[in-house]
């Protein structure tokens, strides 16, 4: 009977015209965003590389000056000397024989690489840098640089498929079953039907079923459409171990939509009413209820002053500067076992500003780790009240699954920071030491490797999201489907 | 017979369900961000007037060095919030705050607020502004969608025509009836942010009060073009529940639709290089030179023809501090590169918002939305005003430096290698006047959103003909 039902169903939806004017803007709605989606991704690859190809090139020049300068001393004979002095012009041994130089003055990019499904949510990724020049500098200078991005695009956001899925995806579903049951009540057909031999329960159960079927087919179809036009990597398994995730994720939180139409059908009225219950529920749950937990999250936990802390580390620099003398010492002392022996310290411009990035470091790295601390409080406060809303539930999932999560993103930054110290000890090492670089040296530079976070991680954050989703799609569904039993089908 | 139809709706709406719960959440959220919004304005006034006097003193109190250091050494711009900034945030939380002004280098602004926030900060701030673009609208078409539909529905609308009721009288009185219901919602609200703002700190800037009524201008087009759009569809479609769909549809398109789609088209007919692209162009050209001569040996040029100007052969012999020259010679040559490839960025921003100002025309939030920033003084002609002042203060104290270093070499009769022991105090500093963003007039900001206006008005003429027109084939029946 249900199945008679069903392709009964069906075939009215097919039918009608609705159905068809839904699915084609959905089609759109979802080529534009592939479309956007992997422009951004695109210019973010191509900022990287071009970044990357900037300073290499810089480097290629270095470690060229450094094989004429090794073939002369081999034709001449002599000593392959350390450049002591910078900014010399002309002769001597040049810049690239200098491991502070090369360290200080040329940069080595590292990236985030973006995951196969980077382009369907943008996330953060368009405000935060995912490519950092790595020098000798401090890590403050390495993350001060921002993507560049009209800020009025970045208030109004990206039209990514995460967009479609979490905003359009509902309104669509919504518009499909507002009227499910109210709509065969007020034309008097709901009465008749109830004559068949068939339970109301059965009736509700097959016009869900149709409905959800061609929209979890098309959203389906269309998300792997989507995923050969503008995924990345598909030949990796983690791909589609996050498209998997993306599958489920969408499925879920579309169900809980049709459930919640249920619902409103259910315990509703007239089809006006159910249409403006929804469309406020859309609202509340969708627009309002996140810029609330947002709003409580930064007043809960508001990030410090980006302007209090670029006084306080101009303090820092400043005290670094008056005090030169004692924090070269320290400078020192920090590198004890490498200063060359009997030889006096260097007092270069070089030598000075090393010590000066190391003590302004140390007095304004705890300033800055208080804006990760309160970020994490607020990523966390927001991660505890995810359930009140499934938009930010699939927001926070979505963006896990895409991997432009601000976990991700801090589990770059850590490596970043290891590799900073490491690539700061070979080069300030050399320096010190005042061991020539020689061109061959050049291969030997600490490189960056960007760890993938094991696949257990990205899950055992998504999980809480998917399982709350589920759970709020079962609530949402089994109470009105107790309910059914006592629904009046005639109207009054 | 209008005041008579206004009442009956008026009345209607009133006892209604709908309006008591929208009506009790749209107060409750408009009070809640504006008193937000206004916590924070204070907090980030506060802030912004004490690190910028901070950061001035601590130019003065540097410490005596070179003045070519002390270049170096800079200075910071921080930008303040503008004027309404408590009921529209605008671009502030994506914009940077802070512009960091050296020797050598023209630098973007740093410190977005939103980098310091969740990924669900980007679902938008509550701003007064926000709950007006999209809320309002909403308890409009929720109040108003029966209008026609329902009576139509109901059958009261075949008495009603018979009773010889005009059209037009109709659709005003229904106009005025739910017109009111919607300001005594709204007006309380505003009239409790407007004695709040009284009381506040906010700088009698330019034009406070024509801003204000400006944007309460706007705000009241936008609730009318809705209002009549509402009734129109209210009036020609077949029953209640198609009226409120279409309306419903043109809300979510015009509010969460259109602003997005036209800054991707905006972004593709405008691209913005990313920051590494954009990078390595700079820093080649700037190597390269603007005409493709390297600096140094535009300078070594330069060097001769002051050889032959002064008659000498070597630098020690020319009777100015040749250092100083140098440096402000290489600074000079950076201008037209700076110049060329920050304009790029910044023609890119100022092109996409006037393109995404053109799509206005099909959805009446989006030039609102921009006149409601651009009056309050934190859109992108503001941000684009800060980065210029802040540019302008570089050149002027980095000029203001390097001719000092000269002078008194000068007059020093220092040599060439005199340079490490030139110092300046705090008395050589203050040559150089504090930062000071001039922030673009009313007449100014005005001129780039005559077209929000005027799309805005077009709005309100289309959606009241298109009303009138709808109301005048108005039937009783229609299948």
């Amino acid at each position: 009977m249900l199945k008679l039902i069903i392709s009964h169903e069906s075939r009215q939806l097919i039918r009608t015209g609705a159905l068809w004017s839904i699915l084609a803007l959905l089609v759109v709605a979802i080529i534009f965003a592939a479309w956007s989606g992997s422009r951004s991704m695109a210019r973010q690859v191509e900022g990287a590389a071009s970044a990357d190809a900037l300073e290499s090139g810089l480097r290629g020049k270095m470690r060229a000056d450094t094989e004429k300068y090794e073939a002369q001393v081999i034709a001449e004979g002599g000593e392959y000397q350390f450049a002591t002095v910078r900014h010399a012009p002309g002769a001597g041994p040049p810049q690239g024989t200098n491991a502070g130089a090369v360290g200080a003055e040329t940069a080595q990019y590292v990236m985030l690489p973006p995951t196969g499904l980077a382009a369907m949510s943008i996330g953060q990724s368009d405000i935060l840098l995912n490519y950092l020049p790595v020098t000798m500098g401090t890590t403050l200078d390495m993350t001060k640089n921002l993507e560049l991005e009209n800020p009025v695009n970045l208030m109004t956001g990206t039209l990514d498929i995460a967009f479609v899925v979490i905003f359009l995806l509902p309104i669509f579903i919504l518009a499909m079953t507002y009227d499910l049951l109210s709509s065969e009540k007020e034309r008097g057909t709901l009465a008749m039907i109830m004559a068949h031999p068939i339970s109301i329960r059965e009736l509700m159960a097959s016009k869900i079923i149709s409905r959800a079927a061609v929209m979890l087919a098309v959203v389906l179809v269309l998300g792997l459409i989507s995923l050969m036009a503008v995924g990345t990597e598909l030949g990796s398994s983690d791909t589609w171990i996050r498209f998997f995730f993306w599958i489920i994720g969408t499925s879920l939180y579309s169900m809980f939509w049709f459930a919640l139409a249920v619902m409103v059908n259910v315990y509703g009225t007239s089809s006006a009413t159910n249409g403006t219950i929804l469309a406020g529920a859309w609202l509340v749950l969708v627009v309002i209820v996140p810029t609330l937990v947002s709003m409580l999250a930064t007043t809960v936990y508001p990030a410090p002053s980006r302007m209090e802390l670029t006084i306080a580390s101009r303090e820092a620099q400043t005290e670094a500067e008056k005090n030169f003398m004692s924090k070269l010492d320290e400078y020192y002392y920090d590198h004890l076992e490498i200063i060359p022996e009997g030889d006096k310290k260097a007092m270069d411009f070089l030598t000075l500003a090393q010590a000066n990035a190391n003590a302004i470091e140390k007095s304004v790295r705890p300033l800055y780790d208080d804006f990760q601390v309160q970020l994490n409080k607020q990523e966390g406060l927001v991660t505890r009240f995810q359930y009140v809303s499934p938009a930010i539930m699939m927001q926070l999932a979505l963006n896990e699954i895409s991997g432009t999560s601000a976990d991700r993103y801090e589990h770059f930054l850590q490596q970043v920071y290891a590799y900073h110290q490491e690539y700061k000890d070979y080069f300030s090492y050399k320096f010190l030491a005042q061991e020539p670089l020689r061109p061959a040296d050049y291969d030997n530079f600490p490189e960056f490797n960007f760890a993938k976070e094991p696949a257990g991680a990205m899950v055992g954050r998504l999980v809480p999201s998917l399982l709350g989703m589920f759970i709020l799609f079962l609530g949402v569904m089994l109470v009105p489907f107790m309910a059914l039993r006592n629904y009046q089908v005639a109207a009054r | 017979m209008i005041a008579t139809i206004a009442r009956k709706e008026f009345t209607e709406i009133v006892r209604d369900g709908r309006f008591k719960w929208t009506a009790a959440i749209m107060v409750l959220l408009l009070l809640t961000a504006l008193l937000a919004g206004f916590q924070k304005y204070n907090t980030q006034k506060r802030i912004q007037a004490a690190t910028q006097g901070e950061t001035n003193e601590q130019w003065l109190q540097q410490g005596d060095k070179n003045p070519h250091s002390a270049a170096h050494y800079g200075n910071y711009a921080f930008k303040p919030v503008g004027p309404l900034g408590f009921f529209d945030n605008g671009i502030n939380s994506y914009a940077g705050t802070a512009v960091f002004m050296e020797a050598h280098k023209q630098n973007f602004s740093i410190g977005r607020p939103a980098s310091d926030q969740s990924a669900i900060a980007r679902f938008g701030d509550l701003s007064g502004a926000m709950i007006l673009q999209l809320l309002l609208p909403l308890l409009i078409i929720f109040l108003a969608f029966t209008a026609f539909s329902g009576e139509r529905e109901t059958g009261t609308l075949r008495q009603l025509m018979s009773m010889g009721v005009a059209n037009r009288q109709l659709l005003w009185g229904k106009a005025i009836g739910v017109a009111i219901a919607v300001l005594i919602v709204v007006v309380p609200c505003i009239l409790i942010g407007a004695i709040a703002l009284s009381t506040a700190d906010i700088e009698a800037s330019d034009g406070l009060g024509t801003r204000v009524g400006m944007v309460s201008i706007a705000y009241l087009l936008y609730g009318t073009i809705f209002l009549f759009l509402t009734l129109a569809v209210s009036a020609w479609s077949r029953n209640a529940r198609t009226a409120l769909m279409v309306m419903v549809g043109f809300w979510a398109f015009a509010g969460f639709i259109a602003p997005k789609a036209a800054a991707e088209i905006s972004k593709a007919a405008h691209p913005t290089p990313a920051f590494g692209t954009w990078t390595k162009e700079m820093v080649e050209h700037k190597r390269r030179g603007i005409d493709g001569v390297p600096p140094f040996v535009k300078f070594a040029q330069y060097t001769k023809e002051l050889f032959k100007e002064y008659g000498v052969e070597e630098v020690k012999d020319l009777p100015m501090y040749f250092v100083a020259v140098r440096l402000q010679k290489l600074e000079e040559y950076d201008y037209p590169v700076f110049d060329l490839h920050y304009s790029k960025i910044r023609n890119s921003y100022t092109d996409q918002r006037r393109l995404q100002d053109k799509i206005g025309i099909v959805a009446p939030t989006m030039p609102l939305r921009s006149i409601s920033m651009g009056l309050a003084g934190t859109d992108l002609i503001h941000h684009t005003k800060f980065m210029d002042d802040a540019e302008a203060f570089r050149r002027n104290m980095v000029v203001k430096m390097n001719d000092y270093l000269s002078k008194a070499a000068v007059s020093l009769n220092a040599t060439f290698s005199a340079s490490n022991y030139m110092t300046a105090d705090e008395e050589v500093f203050a040559i150089v006047p504090p930062f000071n963003y001039e922030p673009p007039t009313l007449s100014e900001t005005l001129d780039e959103h005559w077209i929000n206006f005027g799309l805005l008005l077009l709005w309100l003429i289309a959606s009241v003909g298109i009303a009138v027109f709808s109301v005048n084939r108005l039937s009783p029946e229609r299948n």
